[in-house]
């Protein structure tokens, strides 16, 4: 996959908004893979609803949104489950762990399903993360940040065509964002992907092909 | 697989499966062990003897005091009793029109010889095996059906007092009978061999179409008119037959009626128990796919989870799906354990009370859990699936 357009997309409930001044709603809209967004936008924006229609879990919006032209209403069950395994990866601002697993066991959950990295780099990641520690903790009792962390982690261990990373750095300090930004630019580039990430306030310091404001 | 699982089992209850566990187990034992127990305990009723079924009855007219009025059937009488709804198929009994006699004996040397006749039902009546049960012009071989009675009554009446040898169904089914057919120009003899017995029948049967020929060659023209009608009956407790019979003084084997009822009742039992189990074992399959609901509900967000991460609803369902199967194997296998038990202790007391029943084979008990074990896990599998997709 190598483009994702929006064209006039917009979420159903601004539908009667006639005040919307933005870079991304109602606009035309071209993401290209290899390169880097940041999508910026204060809080009730419709940060997450753009997160969650090109990820095809809500379809309340207007407009169309296309993968390489093909447009993403048409997509059945089973294309969405192949898109989640090897193209697209979302890391959620609600990040959307299983309290029940440690923080290795989430990140093998998908990393099982993709056999995509090893057991090493994992560890790896873990000790730069500075979590190596919190590895067989329950993520339940983990505090926020650290969550953030795994969160990351685990949408890394599968190859992609874009990575959508909502709001990743919001509990982090600036050292361990730092860390955790060179780690996802690492892998993003390595695989060629193109990165979208979105902040309604604090973001990591890189270097962004373009900036949207939402 | 080992994660899934461990996400997914959060919430399962222990009651609510023990809860389907033994409602399906009862409703499946009470299924499978009334249809053992009809198989089991019907040869007691039914008398069955391979060879004439159960279900018919035979029907003739009472002769009178003197003797010398007609017993024979017209046809618009036969028309008549096709058309009662009791009635399923109705055959008539076709007698031989010519004289026949028959001896008997070993290594050539006959020792028993009589006067007797045929008659003939519908081969569609008689239950045998087929390639047996055939006439073929071109030859001189005429496969002939004795009443066991016969046997009886050589055996203990006229060979005790002769001091002939007894004889027992095997070995009267290896004796080459010599056959002598004669009509009113001609003759002929041909070789006869009795290939069963049958408790049903007071009759020697031949297959219809040997009789058909043999008619036709010996007596071209003599009337036919049967004397007796085979009448297969949807219900042989039927008050309707009784009240026909009587109305136009018809004759009825009494104690096959009563032995058709007996089976009849036993046959409505049975059903009625399979019945109820089915009805249990439907309830507790609302029990399971219940308990299923409401654990998908309860882990309705892990399940969104692990779709948004890219599971696919197969294999998200799967753990589920093959919890109920296994649920569902280990049922069966419990219900046949229970009921090979079960049966080993009604057996003995039935081998006790008529020694002589035969053992039927379990077979059917198990194909028929079987099928109820497949139905009942393509169901929790499919409701399962959609269950989970609506996750999605």
């Amino acid at each position: 996959m190598n483009t994702i357009r929006l064209e006039h997309t917009f979420p159903e409930v601004f539908a009667k908004r006639s005040d919307l001044h933005s870079e991304v709603w109602q606009q035309d809209v071209t993401l290209e893979r290899g390169k880097l967004y940041l999508v910026e936008a204060s809080s009730g924006t419709g940060k997450s609803s753009l997160c969650s229609f090109i990820y095809g879990y809500r379809r309340d919006y207007q407009g169309m949104i296309s993968f390489d032209g093909a447009n993403i209403r048409n997509f059945k069950t089973k294309d969405w489950t192949n898109l989640r395994q090897r193209h697209l990866s979302l890391m959620w601002q609600e990040l959307r762990l299983f309290p029940e697993l440690t923080a290795i066991e989430n990140v093998q959950i998908k990393n099982r399903l993709t056999g995509f990295k090893g057991k090493k780099q994992i560890r790896q990641w873990f000790e730069e993360l500075g979590i190596a520690d919190k590895m067989d903790t329950k993520v339940g009792i983990m505090s926020f940040g650290q969550q953030q962390r795994v969160a990351l982690m685990r949408a890394l261990v599968q190859p992609m065509d874009f990575l959508f990373v909502d709001e990743p750095v919001s509990h982090l300090d600036d050292t361990n964002a730092r860390i955790m930004a060179d780690i996802m630019m690492e892998e993003a580039t390595r695989q060629g992907a193109g990165v979208v990430v979105t902040s309604i306030g604090k973001h990591v310091d890189l270097n962004y092909d373009k900036t949207l404001r939402l | 697989m080992r994660l899934v699982w461990k996400l997914l089992r959060q919430h399962i209850s222990g009651l609510q499966l023990l809860g389907f566990f033994l409602a399906n187990l009862l409703g499946m034992l009470i299924v499978l062990l009334a249809l053992q127990f009809y198989r089991d305990v019907r040869p007691v009723f039914s008398q069955d003897d391979g060879v004439i079924n159960n279900d018919y009855l035979i029907l003739s007219k009472k002769i009178s005091a003197i003797g010398f009025g007609t017993t024979s059937f017209s046809d618009s009488e036969i028309k008549e009793i096709e058309k009662q709804p009791f009635t399923k198929r109705i055959g008539t009994f076709t007698a031989s029109q010519y004289k026949v006699s028959c001896s008997m004996g070993i290594d050539g040397v006959a020792n028993f010889g009589t006067q007797m006749y045929f008659e003939s039902v519908p081969d569609n009546f008689v239950d045998t095996d087929k390639s047996q049960w055939k006439y073929d012009e071109n030859s001189d071989f005429v496969p002939i059906i004795l009443p066991r009675s016969y046997l009886t009554i050589y055996n203990f009446g006229f060979a005790q007092s002769r001091s002939l040898p007894k004889l027992s169904e095997g070995v009267i089914s290896m004796i080459d009978m010599m056959v002598i057919l004669r009509g009113d120009a001609k003759e002929r003899r041909m070789r006869g061999k009795v290939i069963g017995f049958t408790n049903r029948l007071n009759t020697i049967l031949v297959p219809e179409s040997f009789m058909q020929w043999s008619n036709q060659e010996f007596a071209p023209n003599a009337d036919i008119e049967p004397t007796r009608l085979i009448v297969e009956v949807g219900n042989p407790t039927d008050d309707r037959i009784a009240k026909f019979i009587q109305k136009h003084g018809y004759d009825i084997d009494e104690d096959k009626l009563q032995a058709g009822k007996a089976t009849y009742f036993l046959k409505v039992m049975s059903a009625i128990v399979m019945g109820v189990g089915l009805l249990i074992s439907a309830l507790s399959f609302f029990i399971l796919m219940l308990s299923i609901y409401l654990l998908v509900q309860k882990n309705t967000v892990k399940l969104q989870n692990l779709l948004l991460i890219g599971y696919s609803p197969a294999r998200v369902s799967l753990p589920y799906q093959l919890l109920t199967i296994g649920m569902n194997a280990f049922v069966l296998l419990m219900a046949l354990g229970i009921l090979y038990w079960l049966r080993s202790q009604y057996m003995e007391m039935l081998w006790a009370m008529f020694p002589s029943i035969e053992e039927t084979s379990m077979w059917p008990a198990y194909v028929l859990g079987g099928i109820l074990f497949l139905l009942v896990s393509v169901l929790n599998v499919i409701a399962i699936r959609r269950k989970v997709s609506k996750c999605f």
